[in-house]
């Protein structure tokens, strides 16, 4: 065994992880090498004196200084450790909240005649009826909420109508679907897949 | 049945306030003992520990009862001191390199303490030099001397503490060791 192993060695003897037979290894090369003999003293003298320090004690106040540094109460946490054990319950109540809010924000402003689409210049509207008059083209899709559509002329997009009804005109020609949607629930939907529609087409 | 810090912890988990102060009493003098030895400045020592206090209360829901208590708010405590030694370190980098105190840090040339005249004579000429010795070991090896010495774990406990491996704590026992060997031959 050289030195340098035999040192390794004790240092694992000294942290108690020297195997028996290489400890009886390190014992044989001692007994030939007085330079690691004394390495061997010197390094169990230092362990001995490290482990010989004195405890310090923390300071009498030291309790009462770090009782008093806390926050007053850990009730706001129980709230913040339901969501992170719940993930997915937060995360859909959450969701939920948003929804509700949201529907009940946009059914509050229904009521009142709203027209949307592309192309409304070739839209005349009288009151609450929405008109396309004979012989005029409507690009794209034509929206109309709380309001009657009265269709002569085309549409060249689909025709929807929320909370209203539709006339078509024998001369009315719609490219689109027609759909007419009266439930709060189906209109709900309507903006649901609408907003989805926003997110994927941008429009 | 779960050891009694981790039943502790659970009660004040739940807003037990004397359960907490419980946990303190057990361990304000271990770490109070680790933050000294690593800071070597009793002000900033009281710091850590009540800094250490405070994380684990405001962090008692992350805490992994699979987990030794011990081992977390050890790991806790000696980042904390780690974190502080190395911003310490620039301050006073420029007198290190001016000076001509072989192996001295920046940091180890702090003003080191407000020891009182009292209690500077019951140190030992002894006990002066070793405590010189651990504050001149560079930060890595001080931290894992500290928690083998001082806190008598086994390598395996410091290496749970500092998440390293085995073999990187007990090369920086060996080394450490050899340092402090060196530092104390001719002296004690």
């Amino acid at each position: 065994m050289n030195c340098k192993v035999a040192i390794a060695y004790m240092h694992d003897y000294l942290d108690h992880e020297l195997p028996k037979e290489n400890g009886a290894e390190l014992q044989r090369h001692l007994h030939e090498c007085p330079e690691c003999q004394r390495r061997l003293e010197s390094l169990e003298k230092t362990d001995a004196l490290l482990r010989a320090v004195p405890a310090e004690r923390a300071p009498n106040y030291m309790a009462y200084r770090v009782m008093k540094s806390l926050p007053k109460t850990r009730s706001p946490r129980t709230w913040a450790t339901w969501v992170r054990r719940h993930p997915a319950m937060s995360a859909a109540a959450m969701f939920l909240v948003v929804m509700v809010s949201s529907f009940f924000a946009m059914w509050n402003q229904s009521g009142q005649l709203t027209v949307r689409g592309a192309d409304l210049e070739h839209v005349v509207i009288e009151g609450n009826t929405v008109i396309v008059p004979a012989g005029q083209k409507v690009a794209g899709d034509l929206t109309i909420e709380n309001g009657i559509a009265q269709v002569l002329g085309d549409v060249e997009g689909n025709l929807t109508i929320i909370d209203g009804n539709v006339t078509l005109a024998s001369t009315a020609h719609i490219a689109g679907k027609v759909k007419t949607i009266d439930r709060a629930m189906d209109w709900a939907w309507y903006k649901v897949t609408s907003w989805f529609d926003t997110l994927a087409y941008g429009s | 049945m779960k050891p009694i810090e981790t039943r502790l912890a659970r009660l004040a988990r739940k807003g037990d306030q004397r359960a907490f102060a419980e946990i303190v009493d057990l361990y304000k003098d271990k770490l109070y003992h680790l933050a000294y030895r690593m800071m070597n400045n009793r002000q900033e020592a009281e710091d850590v520990v009540q800094e250490t206090f405070l994380r684990v209360y405001k962090n008692l829901d992350r805490y992994d009862e699979e987990q030794k208590f011990s081992t977390w708010i050890y790991r806790i405590a000696t980042n904390l001191c780690i974190d502080r030694l190395r911003k310490r370190r620039p301050i006073y980098s420029l007198d290190a390199e001016s000076s001509d105190h072989e192996g001295l840090d920046g940091y180890a040339m702090m003003p080191s303490d407000d020891r009182t005249p009292e209690s500077e004579l019951i140190l030992s000429e002894t006990q002066r030099i070793i405590r010189d010795a651990i504050e001149t070991l560079p930060a890595k090896y001080k931290s894992v001397m500290v928690l083998r010495y001082l806190q008598d774990m086994s390598l395996q406990e410091i290496s749970d503490v500092l998440d390293m491996p085995v073999t990187t704590i007990k090369t920086r026992v060996h080394r450490g060791r050899e340092f402090m060997r060196k530092k104390l031959e001719n002296k004690v």
